[in-house]
């Protein structure tokens, strides 16, 4: 445990620029995992209830509609 | 109001307390000072002034000190990483508004259906309130285009770069001078000509003579399907 | 609240308060001040002080006792307040419902786009929330809407586009009056957000129409009687009646059906921002929640040092300034 934490110090926080890089990259990180996330978490609140749920029938019958 | 006359004794109270230790300092400086010896001597000789107290009980005992530094750290890193997440989400909303709103995009774009203009014709249509020439060339019309010299044109471009389709001609109808419209299949080039001030286009309206500095423009085009073209 | 008006009230007076703490510190100093002149001065101050903070007492009581909730409104003239229904789409956390939003879409079309208009709607939104492109862009070839002017100055018709707003009944105002007995049906477009009680006053007021008006309401010729109308008598008849359309997903289409379907439609008309709305607030939620807790752990680690800091301070022994001075000598 002790190694491992002085491994993370030095590695990431023991210089200022490489703290810096990483706190950048990890927001990019986050907010790529944020949006995802949310995202999931809403449509699944909303499940059935958005038009990406509703609009399969309607895509499916215009093509059944061509089809005949 | 016996509570303003309280408060007025109080404030007497405190600044008669406020100077005194300042005054008893100046006394305490004054009475100090030998007059038989010229050496300086500290002043503050109170008992036990410069006794620290222990903080020990704060000590982090044993371990490495590396993991309080580390949750620290990753503490503000972290609150740094949100902060400019959220702010780089405020800035590009802010950002968003001022590009083109949805309804004047929807009408940025022009479909228009290309089956009803037969081969070597002109057709102007309005796009964003600016004429739009599309001339469906002939076969000897793209040759020619093709096979002009165009390194020493004033404005040299290869015909493959004015065109998606070789026999569709897609630009916008102002002149690149002073911004008149051009008349169709004329000038010395068997292009465009324009009557303003005489600049002539040939059949891929490149600028060959005349006044005017440039090619005629390209817009944004694209064929979504064959016998189609939206413009935008 | 009388305490506070008084310190208030009391800066006016600051300069007189300085006074006396002037008066007070110099007595403190030399014992010879008299207390006479410290009274006459707070008794001048009385007067202003107290007569200021009856003032604004009276005043406070006043606001208190009639400043919420006045109006001369009778329930006759605002309209019965609406029933508050549990709208799902209405939930901090809910989108509006696709499937009643194309429901009430054919209700708007089927039955109140015949008087009302729906004129900031264009086409193009429906696609994606309502209908598919191909369906809006049937729907927009429907309708024929005036070209650009050609090379003659002639203006043509055309058939609709995506990027073209939802046709209105009537060409104008005037038009729409003359066809409706005077009364202008008004614009939907904003209905939900623009009347008070909004999804609840609409639905209330689709289907609060009795089927007679009650024994000694007054009902002006061409008007009909409905509570939730300010003034009970509106102008627009019932128009929902069981299977009044046919839904095409088979919903059984009662008149509260109808009524609830049109009136998520209309707020959506009215909001159709509200699905982002809602998700990007509770984004933003969570992310400044979690700032907050984090730059609240930092502030605590900053000032950690400084609260934590012992400052400790000896004063010298007193003794008086009399005693440490050189003595005088008498031996000269």
């Amino acid at each position: 445990m002790a190694g491992l934490t002085s491994f993370v110090y030095n590695t990431v926080f023991r210089s200022n620029v490489t703290m810096l890089t990483t706190v950048f990259a990890s927001a990019f990180a986050m907010q790529l995992a944020f949006d995802t996330g949310s995202d999931r978490i809403w449509d699944s609140i909303n499940r059935g209830r958005q038009w990406k749920d509703v609009k399969v029938r309607y895509v499916q019958k215009a093509e059944d509609d061509d089809d005949e | 109001m016996p509570a303003l006359a309280n408060t007025t004794r109080a404030i007497a109270r405190s600044w008669t307390q406020h100077s005194l230790p300042v005054a008893r300092a100046g006394c305490v400086a004054m009475q100090s000072r030998d007059a038989s010896t010229s050496t300086f001597e500290s002043p503050f000789k109170g008992q036990g002034s410069t006794k620290i107290p222990s903080f020990g009980h704060y000590k982090k005992t044993g371990g490495d000190e590396n993991g309080p530094k580390l949750m620290s750290y990753f503490m503000v890193g972290t609150m740094g990483a949100l902060a400019s997440l959220g702010a780089k989400a405020t800035v590009q909303d802010f950002l968003v508004n001022m590009s083109a709103s949805a309804d004047v995009l929807a009408q940025a774009k022009v479909e228009i259906d290309l089956a009803a203009i037969p081969e070597g014709k002109n057709v102007i249509i309005k796009w964003r309130g600016k004429p739009v020439f599309i001339r469906h060339r002939t076969e000897g019309e793209i040759k020619e285009a093709e096979d002009t010299k165009w390194e020493s044109l004033r404005d040299p471009q290869k015909d493959a770069d004015r065109v998606k389709k070789p026999e569709w001609l897609i630009m916008l109808g102002v002149c690149t001078h002073l911004g008149c419209v051009p008349i169709g299949e004329a000038g010395d080039f068997g292009g465009w000509f324009c009557p303003c001030h005489g600049s002539h286009y040939d059949i891929s309206g490149r600028i060959r003579k005349g006044p005017a500095p440039l090619n005629l423009e390209i817009p944004e085009y694209d064929f979504p399907e064959d016998g189609k073209v939206v413009i935008g | 609240m009388l305490a506070r008006s008084a310190l208030r009230s009391a800066r006016p007076v600051g300069a007189a308060a300085r006074n006396a703490a002037s008066k007070t510190a110099s007595r403190s100093v030399s014992t010879s001040s008299s207390t006479a002149e410290g009274a006459s001065s707070w008794k001048t101050n009385a007067l202003p002080v107290g007569a200021t903070a009856f003032a604004i007492g009276t005043v406070a009581w006043y606001a208190y006792i009639a400043g919420r909730d006045v109006d001369a409104m009778t329930p006759a003239e605002e309209g019965l307040h609406p029933t508050q229904y549990p709208w799902e789409h209405a939930k901090w956390n809910k989108t509006f419902d696709s499937q009643a939003l194309r429901r009430g879409f054919q209700v708007y079309r089927e039955v109140c786009a015949s008087c009302h208009s729906l004129s900031r709607i264009p086409y193009r939104s429906l696609v994606g929330k309502i209908m598919t492109v191909d369906e809006a862009k049937a729907l927009a070839e429907e309708n024929e809407y005036d070209t650009e002017p050609n090379d003659e100055g002639e203006i043509e018709k055309r058939p609709g586009k995506l990027s073209d707003y939802l046709p209105g009944p009537y060409k104008n105002d005037e038009a729409a009056r003359a066809a409706n007995n005077g009364a202008l049906p008004p614009d939907l477009s904003l209905m939900v957000k623009a009347r008070h009680g909004g999804c609840n006053y609409i639905f209330s007021l689709l289907t609060g129409y009795p089927d007679e008006p009650p024994a000694g309401a007054v009902v002006p010729e061409g008007l009909n009687f409905n509570p939730y109308f300010p003034g009970t008598g509106i102008a627009m008849a019932r128009v929902l009646y069981d299977d009044l359309v046919e839904y095409e997903d088979e919903t059984p289409a009662t008149t509260s059906q109808m009524a609830k379907d049109v009136t998520e439609f209309l707020n959506w008309a009215a909001e159709p921002e509200a699905d982002d709305r809602k998700k990007m607030g509770w984004k933003v939620l969570a992310v400044t929640s979690v700032l907050t807790a984090l730059s609240i752990w930092v502030k605590r680690y900053k000032w950690a040092s400084v609260k934590s800091r012992k400052i400790v301070y000896n004063p010298p022994i007193k003794s008086p300034i009399l005693s440490k001075l050189p003595k005088p000598t008498n031996k000269s």
